[in-house]
């Protein structure tokens, strides 16, 4: 079995995997910094992302166009988390609360859909989805080749997202201003910064995001849709969130580490390892958990963090 | 602004509720009152209620058992009344569920999946009146019993084929958890397989989950890439997973509970498909003559009565000698030449 482990082939495949699955929670995260930075938590990420991945399946199966697929997908993100910002930021309400009902409307809301528009059926309904888009030239380097350039295009977009946030929150005004009424609202507010407009922005962003890795999961890494798609997807990249300080680097990291134990865990079971499935499983959770507890403490989350802002209170 | 905020809240919950209402609707046999009464038997309906752990469409384990009942319903016409209800999967959604239909005086109450046993034989004793059955379980009580596939004897016909047809001599079987009947598919797929060819190499992965089908996937890409050439996948969502998997790599796949052939006709070789009507109308039968507490309280599938079919075979992917073989096997089983162990 040892052997079978060091081998080129057993890595090259393991790290392809760990790219593809951290991909959608790689999206997620990415797009709830931009949520947490700008002081909301969005806990509603799961049911965005289903119905991302519904709507993301729906345009594509309508239209035969995957862009139009992907666009459905982050509109329908967009408007899922609208309602998050409009219960966080308009009316105020606990986020706890708020980001947990969006969920399971969400959940209930896609399969309600899903169901009235394509009845029960002998076999789903399945979309042409992306290819593998090999890299001219860079896909034939041995190894790294296939573990880094093999993928399908949202997979590269994805990835590119980690530059262009960072870039966004660091270089650009309107990264600054979500940074601003994330960490003193009431500084914003008398700069003349609408708090309310800035956090609609960033929690919109966010949603947009998590569409996308919704409509990843639908038409680029399946072709189908089913009701539990997300497993618990949007959950722990709200983990990856906090793991990684909202640095988008960090999450990227995060990401992959998860990706990467839980492809590990079942070329170890496929292998036939002496550990009983059960403890591999765990595998992937018990990694995140522990990173956690060894990040949590250092982490300084925004200082409006799941504060409402009012103008009226002091 | 808060009586705004509570109103939203409100909203949404029931906007919740509706979704779940939508395929909750228990399917009404029309007019119960009218004919039942013609013949003289019994002038109510039979009440019956079938509880599934995942989505109706499928396309395996649930949707196999969905098609069952509705054909049986068609067949007993306004002698049964059926509801159905889906995605109960969590055992905290379970027990509710079930003394729901224990309180409105059910007679005979489906749970599809090994999760339902324990909440059912909890409550078995509470409800006298109202027959429990747990789909692959193993305990009975005075009235509540069991129905399970031998999925060991299915899975050994797909050993038997996945060895045949491997050229590289490794083939793979995924599952979604180590429980019942999928341990017992798992472990007579691979005695299937090392009685064509005792050297074969076998990965065994559980992916812990029945519905994540990316996971799934990934699974299968992970096997193909290591040289694996056949895949069998031992049920429910995650198998449109390995499909999808072997679909985009050109690789033999194998499916379970229903024919999945449509989802890759390239790919899928042939599968093991349940037939859950025998089980189903048995249990009717025992329940209305009033039987069931004496009787042996277990409905068997299996390949001999016909409750395990395999679908019809990929052409091209065997050669005459191979069919033969496999052929043979399937024979052997249904006639009790072959006796296909229990597995502990």
């Amino acid at each position: 079995m040892i052997q079978q482990i060091f081998t080129t082939t057993f890595f090259a495949s393991v790290l392809g995997s760990a790219i593809r699955l951290a991909t959608p929670i790689l999206a997620t995260s990415l797009g709830e910094i931009y949520t947490q930075r700008s002081g909301v938590m969005n806990l509603g990420l799961e049911g965005t992302m289903l119905m991302g991945a519904l709507a993301g399946f729906l345009g594509c199966y309508f239209s035969g166009s995957l862009a139009l697929g992907v666009l459905c997908g982050m509109a329908a993100g967009v408007l899922m988390s609208t309602v998050m910002a409009f219960l966080s930021v308009t009316m105020k309400a606990n986020q706890v609360i708020a980001g947990t009902a969006l969920t399971i409307l969400g959940s209930g809301l896609a399969a309600f859909i899903y169901r009235s528009v394509f009845g029960l059926q002998k076999s789903p309904p399945q979309v042409e989805n992306f290819r593998a888009l090999p890299i001219p030239g860079l896909s034939k380097i041995p190894f790294f080749g296939d573990v880094l350039f093999n993928h399908n295009l949202l997979v590269y977009i994805i990835f590119a997202l980690v530059p262009i946030t960072w870039f966004v929150l660091e270089k650009t005004v309107l990264g600054l201003r979500i940074k601003m009424v994330g960490e003193h609202p009431r500084a914003a507010d008398s700069k003349g910064i609408s708090v309310a407009g800035v956090r609609y922005t960033a929690v919109m962003i966010g949603g947009a995001y998590a569409g996308l890795a919704g409509a990843y999961l639908t038409i680029a890494y399946m072709n189908s849709f089913t009701d539990n798609i997300v497993s618990g997807r949007g959950y722990i990249a709200l983990a990856v969130v906090i793991f990684s300080h909202w640095k988008p680097s960090l999450a990227m990291w995060g990401s992959l580490l998860f990706g990467f134990a839980n492809a590990l865990q079942i070329r170890l079971q496929a292998l036939g390892a002496p550990i009983p499935n059960q403890f591999l499983l765990m595998l992937p959770y018990v990694i995140t958990i522990v990173v956690l507890v060894g990040v949590s403490k250092k982490a300084e989350f925004p200082s409006a963090y799941t504060q409402p802002y009012s103008r009226m209170e002091r | 602004m808060k009586k705004i905020l509570a109103l939203t809240m409100a909203m949404a919950l029931s906007l919740t509720l509706f979704a779940g209402c939508g395929s909750k609707a228990p399917a009404s046999s029309a007019a119960a009152s009218g004919s039942g009464a013609a013949n003289g038997e019994k002038t109510e309906p039979l009440k019956i209620a079938l509880i599934l752990p995942g989505a109706k469409d499928d396309v395996s384990f649930n949707q196999a058992m969905y098609e069952g009942m509705t054909e049986i319903e068609a067949e007993y016409g306004d002698a049964v009344e059926v509801s159905y209800v889906e995605n109960v999967y969590d055992v905290a959604d379970i027990t509710p569920t079930v003394i729901d239909f224990a309180e409105e005086g059910y007679d005979l109450v489906f749970g599809h999946g090994f999760q339902f046993m324990e909440p059912i034989m909890e409550l078995a004793d509470q409800y006298p009146d109202t027959v429990f059955l747990t789909g692959t379980g193993y305990l009975t009580s005075d009235n509540a019993g069991y129905y399970n596939t031998h999925l060991a004897s299915g899975g050994y016909v797909m050993g038997v084929i996945a060895a045949t047809i491997s050229e590289t001599g490794k083939i793979g079987v995924i599952g979604g958890s180590n429980v019942a009947e999928i341990y017992q598919g798992h472990e007579g797929f691979k005695a299937g397989a090392k009685s064509v060819n005792p050297d074969i190499a076998i990965e065994e992965v559980y992916t812990g989950d029945f519905n994540d089908t990316p996971l799934a996937k990934t699974t299968a890409d992970g096997m193909y890439d290591a040289g694996v050439d056949v895949i069998w996948h031992s049920g429910d969502g995650i198998g449109l997973g390995v499909v999808q998997s072997a679909k985009e790599k050109g690789k033999y796949c194998l499916t379970n509970a229903a024919d999945q052939s449509s989802l890759a006709p390239e790919s899928v070789v042939s599968g093991v498909v349940y037939d859950w009507k025998l089980a189903i109308r048995e249990a009717i039968e025992d329940v209305k003559a009033g039987t069931f507490a004496t009787g042996e309280k277990a409905y068997w599938c299996t390949v001999e009565n016909g409750g395990i079919n395999i679908a019809p075979y990929l052409e091209g992917a065997m050669t005459e000698e191979q069919t033969a073989t496999v052929n043979k096997v399937v024979e052997d089983i249904r006639s009790g030449a072959l006796e296909i162990p229990e597995y502990k």
